[in-house]
């Protein structure tokens, strides 16, 4: 048995000390508080409606629980208005009159407000009284274009990249739907991938720049 | 006098120098800027999951562009490291017309010793010679063989895991057993070696344990490092020279204390000791001692220094010369090549490795090869494989979008080129003292850019990023030779430069103010050229070998 000195932690005493630590502070859930917003951007009962449908149509249930159902759309809401993905960068001059009408007291653009209006404008109405089958088609026809070649800036990519971020980063997520291992212990450089292999969502270097 | 020694800085030099100087018997003050940070107690974000965080991890950026605009460019600043970085908006400093610095800082017990990237290297008489060899700045008064028994000690007390590979420009330590290469880095080693054999890819030399050591405990692939570690895995002040320093019952800490300057006795031509202010109780000190060791971290001692002009050195301690503030440097470093390396599918690696890889430098050694340069650049990168971020570049929703994010992502290599940065008197530090920070002192002006050597560097390094990738099998997607602002590489250095002459340096070939001899500048303001690895072990390395000649020069008298 090695000799250790004090100071010194090995992994079983971190994990020990990591439960207890969850255990006296009850478990640390960091809530998304949306009333701490300004009153602007304080989102209506329809927003956060919308913006949880279609954190689901981006994520939907598999075999784990799909991003609206995690929380993802509220994390969405609270993203944008805290600048996550540049949100809050300045909308471009010459942007279009669709994105210009939807510009915060800041000039930059309420991506929330565009998407909502966006939405409905493509349903033909209510865009959250349309089936199943009629949201998830006029989402993936917004989600094509904001990808296609030349769409670089679209607006889009900013609300999905905070979808992918809500979710991925949730406990679902990270840890269900993907691994997460917070102290992985050993570093093996070299294994075979199988259908069972997931990715970690605790790959830092990969969340970072992969 | 109150104490021996005052160290000035507690990040990596100041804690070595701490270390150092009492286990040698003296009695010393270290004095802290900022707040006190405790080992494994403080480091509050440590065992957080991204669902712990309000902001996932991510932070408030709301708030990052207002008080940390700077510090919010560092990669390893983050929701769960803010508290280890210095509020941009509270320490303010100012830029030269012209000027694209990133002044990345880290105010509290530890320095950037909490969150720096942990690679050590040697430098090589490729480096000590440099100037000599191509007449930019002034000549080191020291080579290699100055210093190498120092990288020993060095090394044996902080723990460097590192594959030995005998060339000359990146000379071997004593290594802890190496980190390992993944599938994809190995592979590119072999096509370098098979193609281009003095062309070396190792594992990164990194200050992360990878063996049990003097109750440290040995890395566990979490990769969090900045966070703070409570295995105490990797070098930091908190886990390794502060206890040190503290078991010899002769050293003292104040933290939130500012040196704001360090008085000097002209009729002895000796410093007395340092006057501070107390942060938290809003009040000016002094204290005095034999000998001031100023470890600030580079660009905050020449501050120091400039600040402590007085009658008898109207421009600022131990600046006779004139030179004191310039000739600073930081390597000029961009992304010099990514591609995906197709061929990898079916491997994946678990853990998450601290270190990434380098290439050591080859250019300019015997044979004068640079385009352009006379002298070098390396590489440093790795191959990762990527993950759900990587939908956010893609279109899809849904079910197989959603399936397909589920699986490791395609490989892909990064190299990251760091040049030379040549060593410019244009380049310098001075006080702007129309302005003044929180505590009222004048705040530090930085007048930077780097020059056509260090282009024409990045320029080849590009080409030569995309060849080897190229000859392994990868298809670049992008590549730059432009470099990032400077001070990206947060190696920035230089501005009491070294040297033989007192009338061209500021310091002598022990890290010793010419001008007056119990004062040793052992940070990175020391440095006369810049290399192209990373400099902190040799920081560490020059420290302890000036504390060595301190602790002698008192006990003869001398000082």
């Amino acid at each position: 048995m090695t000799k250790r000195q004090p100071g010194g932690w090995d992994r079983r005493d971190f994990l020990a000390g990591a439960a207890l630590l969850a255990l006296a502070l009850g478990v640390p859930f960091a809530a998304v508080k949306l009333s701490d917003l300004p009153a602007d951007l304080v989102p209506t009962a329809r927003q956060r409606q919308l913006m949880k449908e279609v954190s689901q149509l981006v994520i939907p249930r598999t075999a784990t629980a799909g991003a609206g159902e995690v929380g993802t759309g509220d994390f969405v809401i609270l993203a944008l208005a805290h600048g996550l993905e540049e949100a809050r960068a300045a909308l471009l001059q010459d942007a279009p009159q669709s994105l210009r009408a939807h510009r915060r007291a800041d000039g930059s653009l309420d991506q929330m407000r565009w998407l909502e209006a966006e939405l409905d404008h493509r349903a033909g109405g209510d865009f959250l009284d349309q089936d199943a089958a009629a949201r998830s088609a006029a989402l993936g026809a917004l989600d094509a274009e904001a990808y296609a070649h030349g769409a670089d800036g679209h607006p889009w990519r900013t609300v999905k990249a905070l979808v992918l971020t809500g979710y991925y980063t949730s406990e679902i997520g990270g840890s269900k739907e993907l691994r997460f291992e917070l102290v992985p212990g050993r570093y093996d450089p070299d294994l075979p991938v199988t259908a069972q292999t997931r990715a970690y969502s605790s790959d830092w270097t990969a969340v970072d720049f992969g | 006098m109150d104490f021996d020694a005052i160290v000035v800085g507690s990040g990596i030099t100041g804690g070595w120098a701490a270390k150092e100087l009492t286990e040698a018997g003296l009695k010393v003050l270290l004095i802290e800027r900022g707040r006190e940070i405790r080992h494994q107690q403080d480091y509050t974000t440590e065992t957080k999951t991204p669902w712990d965080m309000p902001f996932r991890g991510e932070g408030d950026h709301e708030l990052y562009a207002r008080e940390y605009p700077v510090q919010m460019l560092n990669r390893h600043f983050n929701e769960y490291t803010q508290s280890h970085f210095v509020n941009d908006a509270e320490s303010p400093y100012s830029t030269a017309p012209g000027t694209d610095f990133t002044w990345f800082r880290s105010y509290g017990l530890g320095g950037r010793s909490l969150t720096w990237g942990r690679q050590a290297y040697r430098w090589s008489d490729y480096d000590f010679r440099a100037n000599a060899r191509d007449g930019h700045g002034t000549d080191w008064p020291i080579r290699y063989a100055d210093l190498a028994s120092w990288y020993d000690h060095v090394e044996d007390f902080i723990g460097v895991s590192g594959a030995a590979e005998g060339l000359a420009q990146l000379p071997d330590g004593r290594f802890q057993p190496a980190m390992a290469l993944n599938a994809v880095e190995q592979h590119v080693r072999q096509v370098m070696k098979d193609n281009w054999p003095e062309r070396c890819l190792t594992i990164g030399r990194t200050a992360n344990l990878t063996q049990e050591k003097d109750g440290r405990a040995k890395c566990q692939n979490r990769s969090i490092c900045a966070r703070g570690c409570s295995f105490g895995a990797y070098f930091s002040t908190q886990s390794s020279t502060l206890p040190a320093a503290q078991k010899t019952g002769r050293l003292t800490v104040v933290t939130d204390a500012v040196v704001e300057a360090i008085d000097y006795d002209p009729d002895n031509h000796r410093v007395t000791g340092v006057r501070y202010i107390d942060r938290k109780g809003g009040t000016r000190k002094a204290a005095t001692a034999r000998l001031v060791f100023l470890n600030a971290g580079a660009f905050n001692s020449v501050h120091v220094l400039l600040n402590s002009a007085s009658e008898a050195m109207p421009n600022g301690l131990a600046n006779s010369s004139g030179v004191l503030g310039t000739h600073i440097m930081d390597h000029a470093n961009t992304l010099s090549a990514m591609a995906l390396m197709p061929g990898f599918e079916g491997h994946t690696s678990f853990g998450n490795r601290p270190t990434g890889v380098i290439v050591a430098r080859y250019r300019n050694m015997e044979t004068m090869d640079g385009a352009g340069h006379s002298r070098g650049y390396s590489f440093q990168g790795g191959a990762l494989q990527s993950t759900w971020t990587a939908g956010k570049r893609e279109a899809g929703i849904g079910a197989a979008y959603k399936d397909k994010l589920q699986k490791p992502g395609m490989w892909r290599m990064v190299l990251v080129g760091f040049a030379d940065c040549v060593p410019r008197a244009s380049n310098r530090l001075t006080l702007d003292r129309r302005r003044s920070d929180a505590n009222g002192l004048p705040l530090l002006n930085i007048d930077f850019a780097f020059g056509k050597e260090e282009l024409a560097a990045l320029a080849q390094a590009k080409a030569d990023a995309a060849e080897m990738l190229t000859r392994a099998g990868g298809r670049v997607l992008m590549g730059f030779d432009r470099p990032g602002a400077g001070g990206t590489a947060i190696h920035e250095m230089g501005g009491a430069r070294m040297g033989n002459d007192p009338a061209t340096s500021v310091l002598n070939k022990w890290s010793q103010a010419h001008d007056a001899a119990n004062l040793f500048v052992t940070d990175g303001a020391q440095m006369s050229s810049s290399a192209c690895q990373n400099p902190s072990l040799t920081y560490m390395a020059l420290t302890a070998r000036a504390c060595a000649t301190a602790v002698s020069q008192l006990r003869e008298g001398k000082l």
